[in-house]
């Protein structure tokens, strides 16, 4: 029972989806399941908050390193639940949208959280100038291919990339950087870009039928032996 | 006007905060992690609860009602009662709160793998194998001999790229001979494909750090007008 | 999804439409002559010309192919006075009448419309529809179209192609899976990130430090996340086995509970299920830089030794692995989105590309059943690759030097590779 039926269910499930899409009478039906999905990860959600409030409360009651960070992040979290769960300060009341300017839920949305996602993400400008001095200083063939590629494009994408090639006669226009940027954009790219997509495809093919047919099964907490 | 500055100096705090981290780790950067933290975790169950649950649960369920001209209340739409299944295997997934039946939780987890198995074995199949392999069949000189040098180069690095791409991924076969040299001509074409993603993203990812550095400078410091 | 197909119907409108356009064009030509006339005749009286715009003509409800009775086309030609530089008509009202009912307006379309879906309909109602085209003044309706009752179809025959194929390629799989039970030998080459596992945690073993295990940043219903952990199986044991420890934090709350059962099921099997904890998998925060600001925490305090990006990742990817970088850590990434495998294979030791994310789990149990799989696969590529040769050859030769058997080809292998391939 334990170990059967949720082999059967994720066997009756899959099947049932891919035949789904075979019929206008059931074409919509992996929608539909979406919203099921949707329903449970809110549930599931009472297991992965009760985690960190597990985790934050154990750090604090021992008095951990760092102990002091996690009352921050449970005080955080508990604002925000009660903030938006009762829409507190909202002046459309209960019926507005959760995120209206003037509520806290709101206000710590714009001033706390929309600061910390632009500057988190901006660390990618630093990031990707270290990653592009480790390629640079690669040897071998295949980073080397892909510096040049990635340094023709960047030239391509910039004003410096006309300039460069701008003397160039009109007969070998073909070969000025922003040019050659679209062709490599436009051929090469686009082949292997397919060669990846086929592979993830039929890649996808297996794993699937893996799982729907019983013979992966470590995700379940079994190992099929 | 005075929560306005408020908002400018903490989104302040915490940029700087967060670009501390590059340096090294340290309290500002942790104090910025643990707002981070439980800021967005209590976001996002709000926002899956006012969505998830009362958007598409609840309302699904027992839609709302008006009143019609005649006086009568009437339902906006029909109750979806098929949601109450969601409902349930979302139930079963907090039995792991309960030792004994814990493994009842493993139900839903099987049916939402076998449900992700099934609806993407066919779409990835049909939009990754199916599309690509179609859009790679063209005429490599186009329409009689009427294509310039130029794009007929492009048409063959396509198909070439493609092809040997694919044996790149080949698993039952060594790459050995004149397979392993095709294979090569593949990881060719995929480090090109790497580096123009590459090259491509560097510019954009820039833009985002102007972008913080615009927010430091201006709407903080009042240095750029 | 929908699929699109002309239908006959389609067919017999689109030519009734053509004859219709060619007398539409005729009047059109002739219309500004006798308006020009008008004006020279009475050059101080132009307000005596006629405001009122010409209807919608042509309008026509056709069933819609493959639907189960809930949607029906409707199409028309444009009023004459609806057209691109002088545009009297501002736009068409769509009316609809269900089983005989009133005529209620129903969509409102800007000008140059010529066709309407309308969904959500009854298979056992009967629709009769006209189209209104407005000017500023007036408002002026189509003749009406026959009653239609939408028809329900049961299967997808627009599918048909992408469903044998697709079958083809299944079965393959699924005979390679057979053979290996039956004790058939199958060989699969070595993948070079899949190798350096063992030695990766050996190394962590060995420094004493953890390993950190990233499934992405999607839930359980994304392929790539599901990927992620089957392969976390796999570690997960040989990390039951080293007896070293584990650190797992995820983004999602489904993928927390997944991973949990993944991780003590591998050390049940270890037969050390005492040394496993609850707290080896923790939920951080489903916010995707939230989630990144802690996990680059996690990897400067704690510095593992071995780093596993395996999953769904976006943005992140590149901060992520440049902070495992920094730390030391070895590092084997994998993701099936093309756009982040780049700064996997600039930042990380390891890059499991695309397929192969998917095939890891299969090659890193070693079992013959799922290796037999990943064989399937490659007769998949196998026929991917002939169709591309014989296609691209037929259809260059076709259209260089328009021979007719290999025109045939072509069009036979772009019909049934196109995803809406005829039937």
């Amino acid at each position: 029972m334990k170990r059967q039926v949720p082999l059967l269910i994720t066997f009756f499930v899959g099947t049932l989806l891919i035949v789904s899409i075979f019929s206008p009478a059931t074409e919509n039906l992996g929608e539909e399941f979406s919203v099921f999905f949707d329903v449970i990860a809110v549930f599931a959600f009472f297991l992965g908050g009760g985690n960190l409030l597990r985790v934050h409360l154990t750090k604090i009651s021992r008095k951990r390193e760092d102990w002091v960070y996690s009352v921050v992040t449970l005080v955080g979290f508990i604002v925000m639940l009660w903030a938006g769960l009762f829409k507190i300060g909202n002046e459309g009341g209960i019926a507005a949208s959760v995120t209206e300017e003037s509520s806290l839920f709101g206000m710590v949305f714009y001033s706390v959280l929309i600061p910390l996602q632009s500057t988190m993400y901006s660390l990618l400008a630093f990031f990707i100038a270290s990653a592009s001095y480790r390629a640079f200083r690669a040897k071998n063939r295949e980073a080397t291919i892909l510096l040049v590629a990635a340094f023709i494009i960047l030239l391509g994408r910039t004003a410096f990339g006309t300039m460069l090639t701008s003397w160039m006669p009109p007969s070998l226009s073909l070969a000025e950087i922003p040019n050659l940027a679209i062709w490599i954009m436009n051929s090469p790219n686009l082949a292997g870009q397919r060669a990846i997509m086929i592979g993830i495809g039929l890649g996808v093919v297996s794993m699937s039928l893996r799982i729907i047919l019983g013979v992966e099964r470590t995700y379940l907490g079994d190992d099929g032996k | 006007m005075f929560w306005e500055h408020f908002a400018v100096w903490v989104a302040a705090f915490l940029t700087l905060g967060i670009y501390s981290f590059l340096y090294k780790d340290n309290p500002w950067y942790k104090l910025c992690e643990s707002i981070f933290v439980g800021i967005s975790a209590g976001y996002w169950f709000v926002t899956l609860f006012w969505d998830n649950i009362y958007g598409k649960f609840w309302v699904g369920v027992f839609p709302p009602t008006h009143v019609n001209e005649l006086g009568e209340s009437v339902r906006t739409a029909q109750p979806d009662y098929w949601l109450l299944v969601g409902a349930v295997l979302g139930l079963l997934m907090l039995l792991r709160l309960v030792p004994k039946i814990g493994w009842l939780s493993r139900w839903s987890l099987a049916f939402i793998v076998g449900a992700t198995a099934g609806f993407y074995l066919i779409n990835y199949f049909s939009s990754n194998v199916m599309r690509q392999v179609q859009d790679t069949i063209m005429p490599l000189f186009g329409s009689g001999f009427d294509a310039s040098a130029y794009v007929i180069i492009g048409n063959i690095v396509v198909a070439v790229g493609t092809f040997t791409g694919l044996i790149y991924f080949f698993f039952s076969k060594e790459h050995r001979g004149a397979f392993g040299f095709s294979a090569k001509v593949g990881i060719f074409f995929l480090m090109v494909t790497f580096g123009a993603s590459f090259g491509y993203t560097v510019m954009s990812r820039m833009s985002l750090l102007i972008g913080r550095i615009d927010f430091l400078l201006s709407d903080w410091l009042g240095l750029i007008r | 999804m929908q699929y699109i197909r002309p239908t006959d119907g389609g067919r017999r409108s689109r030519l009734a439409f053509g004859f219709l356009s060619i007398l539409i064009v005729f009047a059109a030509l002739s219309a500004p002559v006798v308006a020009q006339d008008v004006v020279a005749d009475t050059p101080a009286d132009t307000t005596a010309v006629s405001h009122v715009p010409a209807p919608a003509t042509s309008v026509v409800v056709d069933d819609y192919k493959y639907d189960f009775g809930d949607r029906l086309n409707l199409s028309w030609v444009p009023s004459i006075d609806d057209q691109i530089g002088e545009r009297m008509v501002l736009g068409y009202i769509v009316y609809r009448s269900i089983n005989g009912g009133e005529f209620k307006p129903l969509e409102s379309l800007l000008p140059g419309a010529s066709s309407f879906e309308d969904k959500d309909l009854h298979a056992d109602s009967s629709y009769v529809y006209y189209v209104a085209a407005f000017s500023e003044t007036d408002t002026v309706p189509s003749i009406h179209t026959q009653a239609h009752q939408p028809e329900r179809e049961f299967i997808h025959f627009d599918l048909l192609w992408l469903f044998v194929i697709a079958a083809l390629i299944s079965f393959s799989v699924i005979y390679f899976i057979w053979m290996a039970r039956a004790g058939k030998d199958l060989f699969v080459r070595k993948i070079a990130g899949l190798d350096a596992v063992d030695d990766a945690i050996g190394r962590a073993t060995e420094m004493g430090r953890p390993i950190l295990f990233i499934p992405g940043i999607q839930d359980m219903d994304d392929v790539q996340t599901i990927a992620g952990l089957t392969i976390l199986g796999r570690v997960a044991k040989q990390i039951a086995d080293y007896d070293t420890r584990i650190r797992m934090p995820v983004s999602r709350s489904l993928v927390m509970t997944a991973a949990r059962e993944t991780i003590k099921a591998a050390y049940q099997i270890a037969g050390r299920p005492d040394a496993y904890s609850d707290d080896m998998v923790n939920y951080v925060t489903d916010e995707q830089f939230g989630y990144v600001a802690a996990v680059d925490g996690i990897m400067v305090r704690e510095r593992p030794a071995t780093i596993f990006l395996l999953g769904a990742f976006f943005a992140e990817s590149l901060i992520l692995a440049e902070t495992g970088n920094s730390v030391g850590a070895i590092q084997i990434a994998g993701t099936a989105r093309p756009a982040q495998l780049p700064f996997f294979i600039a930042a990380c030791d390891f890059t499991l590309i695309g397929e192969e994310l998917f095939a890891a789990s299969a090659y890193l149990s070693g079992e013959p059943k799922q290796l037999g799989s990943l064989k399937g696969q490659d007769v998949g590529k196998g026929i991917a690759m002939a169709v591309i040769l014989i296609g691209v050859i037929s259809v260059t030769l076709g259209k260089a030097f328009d021979i007719e058997i290999f025109n045939w080809i072509a069009d036979a292998l772009s019909t049934v590779f196109s995803k809406a391939g005829g039937s």
